[in-house]
C-alpha cells in the first residue's frame, strides 16, 4: 500500500472581495479595448470566469467614468458600449473610454507571490533554464508598483527521479521502481505516471499502479531503482480524474485518541478527520487521529517527542512505547 | 471618491464613513494602484478639499513587459503553489491582471501540482509588517529553553528553506542579524512603529546564510539496511555514505534533526556529534515515559 494519510481540511479560499473585483475590472477593460468586438463567451473563456460575471462587469464599466473639469460627469467623462450588440448579440464593443486603457501593474505582494512560486519551481528539470526564470523574475519586479516583498523559497525534488518520471511521460511508457511502503514492505511497482505533486519539500508521484490496479501516491524518497520500461502506458492523465487531495481516507482506518500541545495540532491536521471532537485537557488538546496502521503512527508520534501523547487504545500507546524503547536500546 | 461626498452628513458623525474611506484607499494602494494626494491650490494644509488621483505611468505595466505563452504557463504554475492564505488571493489577482495582456498558456505535458503550505500562524502578520516596514514583537521559544523570550526586531525577509519558513531580522536591542524559525514563534505577533530602512536583497542573503549553516551542520548516522530511515536519509540532499551503513547527512537545526531521527526509532543510531546523540536519546526517553 502506498502512503496514505487523511485528506487535508478544505482549504480556505476567501470569496472574491472588493479588491478582486476591482483588479478584474482593471484587467478586463484594456483587454476589451484590444479587441474591437468580442463575444461574452470568448471573454469568459479568456478570464476563466462565468459569462454572467462578464455581463455584470461590462454593465458596471459602461456606467463608470471620471469627473471632468467641472467635477461633474458629462457624457465624454463616461465609458460607453454598443448596447444593441451587448443586449441582442451578447457581444462587447467599447465605443468610448476614459482613463484605464492599459494593463495595470502588479502590486508588490502580487509580484512577490509569483516570484517566490517561480523560485520553488526553478529546480524542476523542465525549468532548468535558470536564465529564463531570472528574466521572468526581473520582469515581474519591474512590473510591480513597489519593490516586491522579501519572500523566497529554496529547494526542490530529487531531480534524478523526476527526470525519469518525465521521460516515462514523454515516451508514453510505464515506470518501474522498488517502493518501500510505510509498513516497511518493499515491492516492485509498475506505474503509469500521471502527476507530480509537492507539499513544501516533500515530492510525490501519483500514478496508476499495475500491481494494485488502482490510483496510488508514492513519495519520491521511498522510491528506488527507477527505470523506464518498454511497456506502453495504459492510463494517462486525460482519462483518470485525480482527486484534489493527496491522501484519501479509507473505511479500514484506525482511530486513535491523542493529547497534543496547541502549537502542534496544526501539524497533525492531515490526520484529524472532519468533525473530530476536540476538548481541552489542562494545557493540552485532546482529539482523534485517523491512521491506516500503527506502523505509520509510531513513527509520527516518536518524531514529535514531548508534544503529542497517544491516550487510547492501549495497543496504539504500546506500539509507540515499544518503538521508542527499541530505539533507546540501541544506545544501551 | 464622489460616492463618499454624497454620503457625508454635514455636521454629523461621519466616523464610519471616514474609516471606510481610509480602508478603501489602503485597498486601492495595496492593489498596486498608486494614489496621489492633491492639495487645492493656495490652501496648503487644508485637508478638507483634498483630491486623489492615479498618476499615469505609475499605473500601467511598462510597454516592454510582455509574456509569451510558455512564460504564462510557468506563472500559472507558480501561482498554483499558493493554495492557502492571502498569497493565494494575491497570486490569483496577479494572473487576472496579466490576462489583460491577452496571452493564454499552453497545456504542459506532465501535470504538476506544487503546493506551499502556510501552517505557521506567524506567516501572515509577518508578511504584512515587512511590506509596511514596521518593527515587530513576538515571543520566541528556543529549543532547550524552558520559557519563551520576547524579541523585538526589524523584519527583513521570509524564506522557506528545507521545507520550513524562517524570518530574517535585525534584533533592535543588539543590532544583530538573526534567523528565527516561524514554528518557534509562540502567541501573537505584534506590529510596532515604523522601522528604519535596511536596503538590500535580504532573501538572497538569508538563503545563502542558511545554506552555509547547512554545509557546516554534519551528522554521521548508522542506518539499518533496507529500512525506511536508510532510504529516506539517503535521498536527502547532500547525503553521502561514508562507510557501509553509515550516512553523513547535513542539517540546519539540530533539534529538528533530532526529532526526525527519533521518529525512525531503532532504524538509526547517531554516531556523531555527541550533542545530537544526547538529543535523540532524550527524545526517545521522553516518548517512552509519555507512553508507559
Amino acid at each position: 500500500m502506498a502512503d496514505k494519510r487523511h485528506r487535508t481540511p478544505a482549504r480556505s479560499v476567501p470569496p472574491p472581495g472588493s479588491r478582486d473585483k476591482l483588479a478584474f475590472l482593471l484587467a478586463l477593460v484594456p483587454w476589451l479595448l484590444e479587441h474591437d468586438r468580442v463575444s461574452v463567451q470568448e471573454a469568459a473563456a479568456h478570464f476563466v470566469v462565468s459569462e454572467d460575471d462578464i455581463r455584470a462587469s461590462v454593465s458596471l464599466v459602461a456606467m463608470s467614468g471620471v469627473p471632468g473639469s467641472t467635477a461633474t460627469y458629462q457624457h465624454e467623462d463616461l465609458f460607453d458600449i454598443d448596447w444593441d450588440a451587448f443586449e441582442q448579440d451578447d457581444e462587447i464593443a467599447i465605443t468610448q473610454h476614459v482613463a484605464i486603457d492599459e494593463a495595470p501593474r502588479l502590486s508588490a505582494r502580487e509580484a512577490a507571490a509569483l516570484i517566490a512560486g517561480l523560485q520553488y519551481l526553478q529546480s524542476l528539470p523542465e525549468n532548468a533554464d535558470r536564465a529564463a526564470i531570472r528574466g521572468l523574475v526581473e520582469k515581474l519586479s519591474r512590473g510591480a508598483s513597489g519593490t516586491p516583498s522579501q519572500l523566497a523559497v529554496a529547494g526542490g525534488p530529487d531531480s534524478e527521479v523526476l527526470g525519469l518520471v518525465q521521460r516515462a511521460v514523454a515516451e508514453g511508457r510505464r515506470g518501474r521502481f522498488a517502493y518501500l511502503n510505510s509498513r516497511g514492505e518493499r515491492e516492485e511497482r509498475d506505474v503509469d505516471p500521471l502527476r507530480v505533486e509537492s507539499i513544501d519539500s516533500d515530492w510525490y508521484l501519483r500514478g496508476w499502479c499495475h500491481l494494485r490496479r488502482a490510483l496510488r501516491t508514492f513519495r519520491f524518497d521511498r522510491m528506488s531503482d527507477m527505470v523506464v520500461t518498454e511497456l506502453p502506458i495504459e492510463h494517462d492523465a486525460s482519462e483518470v480524474r485525480l482527486p484534489d487531495t493527496l491522501f484519501e481516507p479509507s473505511a479500514e482506518d484506525l482511530e486513535v485518541t491523542i493529547e497534543a500541545t496547541p502549537e502542534v495540532v496544526g501539524l497533525l491536521a492531515d490526520y484529524i478527520p472532519d468533525g473530530a471532537l476536540t476538548t481541552e485537557v489542562g494545557d493540552r488538546i485532546r482529539t482523534t487521529l485517523r491512521v491506516s496502521h500503527y506502523h505509520g503512527l509510531k513513527r509520527l508520534i516518536a518524531g514529535m517527542p514531548g508534544t503529542v501523547r497517544v491516550v487510547a487504545p492501549d495497543q496504539a500507546r504500546r506500539a509507540v512505547a515499544e518503538w521508542a524503547a527499541a530505539g533507546l536500546s540501541r544506545y544501551a | 471618491m464622489r460616492g463618499y461626498a454624497q454620503r457625508y452628513v454635514p455636521g454629523g458623525d461621519n466616523a464610519n464613513l471616514e474609516r471606510q474611506f481610509e480602508r478603501d484607499k489602503d485597498d486601492i494602494r495595496e492593489l498596486g494602484v498608486p494614489l496621489e494626494t492633491i492639495e487645492p491650490l493656495g490652501e496648503p494644509g487644508d485637508n478638507h478639499n483634498l483630491r486623489y488621483r492615479i498618476p499615469k505611468g505609475a499605473y500601467e505595466l511598462p510597454d516592454d513587459i510582455r509574456f509569451d505563452s510558455d512564460e504564462v504557463a510557468l506563472l500559472g504554475l507558480a501561482a498554483m503553489a499558493w493554495r492557502e492564505g492571502s498569497l493565494n488571493a494575491e497570486s490569483r489577482r496577479a494572473l487576472v491582471k496579466l490576462r489583460a495582456l491577452g496571452i493564454s498558456a499552453d497545456e504542459p505535458v506532465l501535470g504538476y501540482a506544487p503546493r506551499l503550505r502556510l501552517r505557521d500562524a506567524a506567516f501572515e502578520p509577518l508578511t504584512q509588517v515587512i511590506d509596511r516596514r514596521q518593527l515587530v514583537r513576538f515571543d520566541y521559544l528556543k529549543p532547550g529553553e524552558a520559557r519563551a523570550r520576547t524579541r523585538e526586531v526589524i523584519p527583513l525577509a521570509l524564506v522557506q528553506y528545507d521545507g520550513r519558513w524562517h524570518l530574517s531580522a535585525e534584533e533592535v536591542a543588539t543590532g544583530e542579524r538573526k534567523t528565527f524559525l516561524l514554528r518557534r514563534i509562540v502567541g501573537k505577533v505584534t506590529p510596532g512603529k515604523a522601522a528604519p530602512e535596511r536596503p538590500g536583497d535580504h532573501t538572497a542573503r538569508s538563503l545563502a546564510e542558511l545554506e552555509k549553516v547547512w554545509q557546516r551542520g554534519i551528522a554521521d548516522i548508522e542506518v539499518r539496511a533496507g529500512s525506511d530511515a536508510a532510504l529516506r536519509l539517503a535521498h536527502r540532499r547532500g547525503t553521502e555514505e561514508i562507510a557501509p551503513g553509515i550516512l553523513r547527512v547535513h542539517f540546519v537545526d539540530l533539534a529538528i534533526l533530532a526529532d526526525e531521527l527519533a521518529g525512525f526509532g531503532p532504524e538509526v543510531l547517531v554516531v556523531e556529534p555527541p550533542a545530537l546523540r544526547a538529543a535523540v536519546i532524550e527524545r526517545l526517553e521522553r516518548t517512552v515515559a509519555d507512553h508507559g
